[in-house]
């Protein structure tokens, strides 16, 4: 099945970092990382497959903490890898991969302003889509946050 | 020379969304740009969490007016992904056609446009006068010549009859006659050229590094078409080559999407003849299940993916969305470095953002503090 030597190279680049790497569909790879490997997962990546496109930064609220989805297409052997890491509610923060995949700058931003990951050594991490004025600390697409309250803010 | 910020924005700066760009000019020569997004960000993912499957459907056909089936067909495959639901045969076929129509007057739109932007009226004219036969076969296909509701999770909503697709061929037949004499004026013509070769230069290497999509990346040589690298629909079975030029400037971006259009009425063909007869479309449950979806569909623009998580619930967990025009804009503000200030309008369109007639900019001095208004044509008038 398409993937199966995506996932034996992340096993080999990573080892003790890895949570799981597993092929879910044809041509689809689900990697679960350790907090901060994901970095090494990329470069992994790269070094092995060459160039690598990056389809979208999901974070997602699950409840009990946040998931951060790296949607990663490699071009040469035509495989999406799902690269995903776990991160507390409290104060999470995660490293850039802006320097590996200059792309991902935007996405990045996206996720910081609504989730509040903080990613280290991003060279911008400004405000993207919310107003200037925008409460701190309130992230619009946190569970917790409740429709009417964003209504507040933008009246 | 000291540097003055230039504010092209928020009001439609010639843009998709209503964004705002500060560039950094020395006199004529752009030095660095800094895009502010989010003027008409409407949380429509956060939305998405309060609605069913197809209410769901709804409000993502209503991303984009211009690609709305690519957001329907990109949310229903979403969807398909997480509830395990496959589409019957047919539906993948008639998917394309609206897939490819859409693309067709997308296309045209966007290069009539350009035509406009560099001063050229009459090709402006031409082509929109040839859009109008794509969006009446649009609405005699799917029943409304904008916002189709063509898509539905699981199929597709109406069938194509025997009228319809000899109607649709003789179509297809005429519009590549014609385009294939555009692409003589695209090719030629000094005007055209004048304003597009040279200018707005993105390298290969930087195209693939800021992860560009669409026309975008295949106008600086980067062979990516979601089509041929992930086929989703019928694209599997279609006989389809993806447009690549090497230039990288804003005359191979055009071109690209020139050669796109009669690419997309070959296809449209080719759906016609090996089309399936059978169902339309496969019953999608009610819950979504929980676990995740994924999709990439090659928009007008370049790539739109939807990530789907489910909970087992009617309304999903989360609904991701990334657009093509979001993709490109590190790729853009690359084009724009180094460029002259007239040759912004033409940079900006040749990533095929969406256009307003209402395009105002505010041009402040530093220096002085001066400010004046003028819209994006003044802009372009600088440029003829």
């Amino acid at each position: 099945m398409r993937g199966f030597e995506v996932a034996e190279a992340l096993r080999e680049g990573l080892k003790e970092g890895l949570r799981e790497a597993s092929v879910v569909k044809p041509g689809r790879v689900k990697v679960v990382v350790e907090g901060g490997f994901h970095r090494r997962a990329v470069e992994a990546l790269k070094a092995r497959f060459g160039e690598l496109h990056v389809f979208s930064i999901v974070g997602a609220d699950r409840g009990g903490g946040l998931e951060l989805t790296y949607n990663l297409w490699l071009y040469g052997p035509r495989v999406h890898v799902m690269l995903k890491t776990s991160l507390p509610k409290e104060g999470p923060e995660v490293e850039t991969i802006t320097d590996l995949v200059p792309g991902a700058t935007l996405y990045e931003r996206e996720v910081y302003e609504m989730l509040g990951v903080r990613f280290k050594g991003h060279p911008n991490l400004a405000r993207l889509f919310l107003p200037e004025g925008w409460p701190e600390g309130l992230y619009p697409l946190r569970k917790e946050v409740k429709l009417e309250e964003l209504e507040r803010c933008l009246a | 020379m000291s540097c003055i910020d230039l504010v092209v924005g928020p009001q439609h700066p010639a843009l998709h969304e209503s964004e705002r760009f500060t560039f950094k000019v020395e006199g004529e020569v752009v030095v660095d740009v800094e895009p502010r997004l989010g003027y008409i960000h409407r949380g429509i993912e956060k939305a998405l969490e309060r609605r069913s499957i197809v209410q769901g459907l709804y409000l993502a056909e209503r991303v984009c007016g211009i690609c709305n089936v690519a957001h329907s067909l990109c949310y229903s495959q979403a969807m398909e992904d997480v509830c395990g639901v496959e589409p019957p045969e047919r539906a993948k076929y008639l998917r394309v056609i609206a897939h490819e129509l859409n693309r067709i007057h997308s296309h045209l739109l966007l290069l009539g446009v350009a035509g406009e932007l560099i001063g050229f009226m009459t090709l402006f004219m031409l082509l929109w006068r040839d859009r109008e036969v794509v969006m009446d076969l649009f609405e005699r296909f799917t029943g409304n010549r904008v916002n189709s509701a063509y898509n539905v999770v699981g199929g597709v909503r109406r069938d194509l009859d025997d009228s319809l697709a000899r109607d649709l061929e003789k179509a297809m037949d005429s519009l590549s006659g014609k385009m294939r004499g555009y692409r003589k004026v695209f090719m030629e013509d000094p005007t055209v050229r004048a304003r597009a070769v040279g200018v707005g230069a993105l390298s290969r290497h930087k195209a693939v590094e800021l992860c560009a999509v669409g026309p975008t990346a295949r106008g600086s040589g980067v062979r990516a078409d979601v089509r041929e690298y992930r086929p989703y629909a019928a694209y599997e079975g279609l006989d389809f080559h993806p447009v690549v030029y090497e230039e990288g400037d804003v005359w191979a971006r055009l071109m690209v999407r020139v050669d796109e259009v009669l690419e997309a009425a070959e296809l449209v063909k080719q759906c016609l003849r090996k089309m399936p007869s059978g169902q339309l479309r496969a019953r999608a449950p009610r819950f979504i299940p929980a676990g995740e979806g994924f999709s990439v569909v090659e928009a007008p623009r370049g790539d739109l993916n939807y990530h789907v998580y489910g909970r087992g619930a009617v309304t999903p967990d989360r609904v991701k969305i990334r657009t093509p025009t979001y993709a490109n804009i590190p790729a853009l503000c690359e084009m724009l470095k180094g460029g002259y200030v007239a040759d912004i309008p033409a940079s900006l369109v040749s990533i095929d953002p969406c256009f307003a007639c209402t395009d105002r900019l505010a041009v402040v001095d530093v220096g002085t503090g001066r400010r004046w208004t003028t819209t994006i044509y003044e802009l372009a008038g600088r440029a003829r």
